[in-house]
């Protein structure tokens, strides 16, 4: 159906990247069933090679704790990961979507559908971003690398993008009426 | 694929929006608003059974808080959830359903459905303001409930408005 209350379908491209983010989440979601133990000995290694990076001291009861909480932050950054990138996934193809049929600027239109298609694909990413530096660097460390580099932009991207498209809407359903 | 009105798209992308917006807000400000939410607590020593012993004290604050805390990222997880499946399934509903009655009753009770992420942050609000078991017994009461229960009888009923809808296909 192509009439005038049908949907337009989004780019190809975002709707590919969309797609593409939801597969990556599923597998992520696999991978850390199936490779738990590995994962946890990888960061475990790592974060015993680097002793300055997280902190420890050399006493084990001291240096455990930390340890544990490293991996307990590794170990939820995955899961954040593939729980996000199921999620925005979803969200991509359903605000793409409707700012391909409703919004009728084309450049607006363009610039909406980039914002919502980049933020939206790279925010998770910063999850799995977080979790691979924790070993290397430390918990905060890693946050902040995580926020500056990936969740701040690219999340603010599709936050700025999202309201952007409820008000374009909003003004739309306040005209009709 | 016909697109549902444009009301209940706006329901489904202001969900979103609100969801996004939360997610980011929780993040950057958690200690602001744990620290936000233990001072509330603190005002309202009667509502929380805040008894002046500084251990019991303690440990009842940081429940509260994490009651809170987690009717945020409720919130959160909900809207970013609920407001594709508004927009995804208003949508079967406009294309499938052939009545005009039925299809509108579906349509407001998916819009009023998708708003039920809301309940959850009445619920982190609710519990620092009220108490946590009173202000989880408001939440779920007034909020969660009936908008969860007008998710659940739209989504029913649109599975059941697809099935007759193809039988009535069928007779055709």
């Amino acid at each position: 159906m192509t009439g005038p209350g049908a949907w337009r379908l989004p780019p190809v491209a975002s709707l590919l990247a969309a797609v593409l983010l939801i597969a990556g989440a599923e597998v992520g979601g696999a991978s850390l069933v199936k490779f738990r133990i590995e994962l946890s000995r990888w960061a475990r290694g790592t974060i015993l090679a680097r002793p300055a990076a997280h902190g420890l001291v050399g006493v084990r009861d001291v240096d455990e704790r930390v340890i544990d909480e490293a991996l307990v932050k590794f170990d939820a950054g995955l899961r954040l990961f593939h729980l996000h990138a199921e999620g925005m996934g979803l969200v991509i193809i359903a605000t793409t979507m409707t700012a391909a049929t409703l919004v009728r600027s084309d450049p607006v239109r363009r610039i909406l559908i980039a914002l919502l298609t980049v933020g939206g694909v790279g925010y998770p990413v910063g999850y799995l971003l977080w979790s691979g530096l924790i070993p290397y660097h430390g918990v905060e460390s890693a946050r902040a690398m995580a926020e500056w580099l990936i969740w701040i932009p690219f999340g603010g991207a599709s936050i700025v993008a999202a309201w952007w498209l409820v008000a374009l809407l909003g003004m739309r359903l306040i005209r009709r009426a | 694929m016909r697109r549902p009105p444009l009301a209940v798209i706006l329901v489904g992308l202001f969900v979103i929006a609100l969801g996004e917006t939360a997610g980011a807000v929780t993040s950057q400000l958690r200690p602001q608003i744990a620290g936000y939410a233990a001072a509330r607590i603190g005002a309202n020593p009667q509502r929380h059974g805040l008894a002046g012993s500084a251990e019991y004290d303690t440990e009842v604050t940081a429940r509260t808080v994490y009651a809170a805390e987690a009717g945020l990222s409720f919130f959160h997880t909900h809207a970013q959830g609920l407001g594709p499946l508004v927009i995804f399934a208003s949508t079967v509903a406009a294309t499938v359903v052939p009545w005009r009655r039925a299809r509108g009753a579906v349509h407001a009770l998916l819009a009023l459905g998708g708003l039920f992420p809301l309940g959850y942050l009445v619920y982190a609000v609710a519990v620092v303001e009220r108490g946590r078991e009173a202000g989880i017994g408001i939440a779920e009461r007034y909020v969660l409930t009936p908008l969860g229960s007008a998710a659940i009888v739209g989504l029913l009923a649109l599975a059941v408005l697809v099935a007759a809808g193809r039988r009535r296909g069928r007779a055709a």
